[in-house]
């Protein structure tokens, strides 16, 4: 510092604020100090010359290290027209599922008091079964629930071996699924990630992700809950505010909820209470 | 109240898109491998698409978009935090201590382009990967991406302060080691002390030090 700044602050004062001051990040009394400092100081002006040239070369080097080549935007352009078109299918699932509950309402009352609490969203699940049928029919979407149900927990009680053991890899299930496909981790039950498959359910497809939880078996199914309505046969409850389903089959619980579209079952040999706290944490 | 953006796919992607670079340069930077980078940013705007309707219109989507990036890249590679080493090289080093003279400092830059020297700059990326996840994550975010203090403090979920410190120690470590393979390379020559060499300290090698030498800093 020379000589002629002795009025200003020393360089000691100054150094610490130099950084933020190549940030502009200085309030406006402190950026007055530095610049009047930087007038008579060579140093303290050297280092600001040498910061914002690590500045100017650590952008060239980052920026070049990684170029965007063509076919990696065109990656990317792909898999998020793919998620855009997943999205529109569920979105179409969601509106007609709910342009039939509405149909329904003046002439089938939900039958159990629990579920008028139940959002819009599930029940238009719940009720579509019995939306779109006469009196019928209805008895036949029952006996196709009951019938979903026990494949559950047939593929429950005799899981295979699962075509991945990576979590990574659920996502090449979602063309035959038909929905977004990611991990719910459930560590805060000490869950652990054994594996997941595709299954046929009622001639469509769920993923069936396997978990192992304090010695017990968790079957977890992710599905399009549209076209997999199992909760007609299972008893509403709501956990921290969701709506969940829940009943037993073969000794097996057996616990439902839904969000935007995406159906989520699990097969257990947990009490319903423990099955219903599970499932309602999976997404 | 927040205001919550409705933003269609296809503007997503037009935005995702225009991100595109800044997103691989971080990722690179923390991931260290093309591959890997590539399949973080294409986790990143795939859970980012899913989840647009929380991203607040008017303010700085690529800032949301690299909160999204690192999150993953912590879930993904980092589980319990990024990596840390506070001892990783010498606590003290000449050019941020400031007994180094400005002519010295000068010589270090490239008076044409006002970067780095091309020698020097050639090996920035190499020692900028040396450095630990939470100094190198914190300098890529303020000197390549120029995002605000407060952003990266969103980003990595500490306070401003930390950022602060981690940005301090990160560059000081860089400049540090250049200043190291400038001497190597001959673009320097042995170094006469000015200004307050009374602060210049022999580097620390173990915890010990460290903490002996903060506290009589104090």
């Amino acid at each position: 510092m020379t000589s002629t700044a002795a009025a200003h602050s020393s360089c000691r004062q100054i150094a610490p604020l130099l950084e933020a001051f190549g940030d502009e990040e200085l309030t406006s009394d402190k950026l007055l100090e530095v610049e009047q400092h930087l007038v008579d100081c060579t140093t303290c002006t050297e280092r600001v010359r040498l910061n914002q040239s690590l500045h100017l070369s650590l952008r060239s080097a980052v920026r070049s290290a990684a170029p965007v080549s063509a076919s990696f935007e065109e990656r990317i352009a792909a898999a998020l027209r793919a998620e855009a078109a997943r999205e529109e299918v569920i979105d179409g699932a969601v509106l007609h599922e709910a342009a039939h509950s509405r149909m329904l309402s003046w002439r089938t009352v939900v039958p159990v008091a629990a579920a008028a609490a139940l959002t819009l969203v599930w029940a238009g699940s719940a009720g579509k079964q019995q939306a779109q049928n006469t009196n019928g029919t209805a008895y036949a979407q029952t006996d196709t629930a009951d019938q979903l149900l026990e494949e559950l927990v047939d593929h429950h009680m005799n899981a295979r071996r699962p075509q991945v053991t990576e979590a990574s890899m659920l996502t090449q299930f979602e063309p035959e699924v038909g929905v977004p496909l990611t991990l719910p981790s459930l560590k805060d039950y000490g869950a652990r990630f054994e594996g997941g498959s595709v299954v046929p359910v009622s001639n469509q497809h769920a993923a069936s992700l396997r978990y192992m939880m304090g010695g017990h078996h968790v079957t977890l199914y992710v599905y399009n809950s549209s076209r997999v309505p199992i909760e007609t046969r299972l008893k509403p409850i709501t956990v921290r505010n969701e709506p969940v389903y829940v009943g037993s089959r073969r000794g097996v619980s057996i616990a439902a909820t839904e969000h935007r579209g995406v159906g989520y079952a699990i097969a257990t040999d947990l009490n319903d209470d423990e099955s219903a706290e599970l499932v309602a944490a999976v997404y | 109240m927040s205001r919550k953006a409705s933003i269609s796919a296809r503007e997503f992607e037009t935005e995702a898109i225009a991100q595109l670079s800044a997103l691989l340069g971080v990722a690179s930077r923390l991931t260290r491998n093309t591959a890997d980078a590539q399949d973080l940013v294409q986790d990143t705007l795939l859970k980012a698409m899913r989840a647009r309707d929380q991203f607040e219109s008017g303010t700085n989507m690529r800032a949301w978009l690299l909160r999204i990036l690192t999150n993953t890249f912590i879930n993904r590679y980092r589980r319990g935090g990024l990596e840390r080493n506070v001892l990783d090289g010498p606590d003290a080093d000449p050019l941020a201590d400031g007994w180094i003279s400005a002519s010295t400092m000068e010589s270090l830059r490239d008076p044409e382009s006002q970067a780095l020297r091309p020698m020097l700059e050639q090996e920035i990326k190499r020692i900028l990967d040396e450095l630990p996840e939470e100094f190198r994550l914190a300098v890529v975010l303020s000197d390549v991406e120029e995002l605000s203090y407060k952003e990266i403090a969103d980003i990595m979920n500490c306070p401003i302060g930390t950022v602060m410190s981690r940005l301090h120690r990160g560059r000081r470590l860089l400049k540090g080691r250049l200043y190291e393979h400038a001497r190597a390379m001959g673009i320097v020559g042995p170094e006469a002390l000015v200004g307050d060499t009374s602060e210049k300290q022999e580097p620390v090698t173990n915890l010990a030090q460290y903490r002996e030498k903060r506290v009589s800093r104090s």
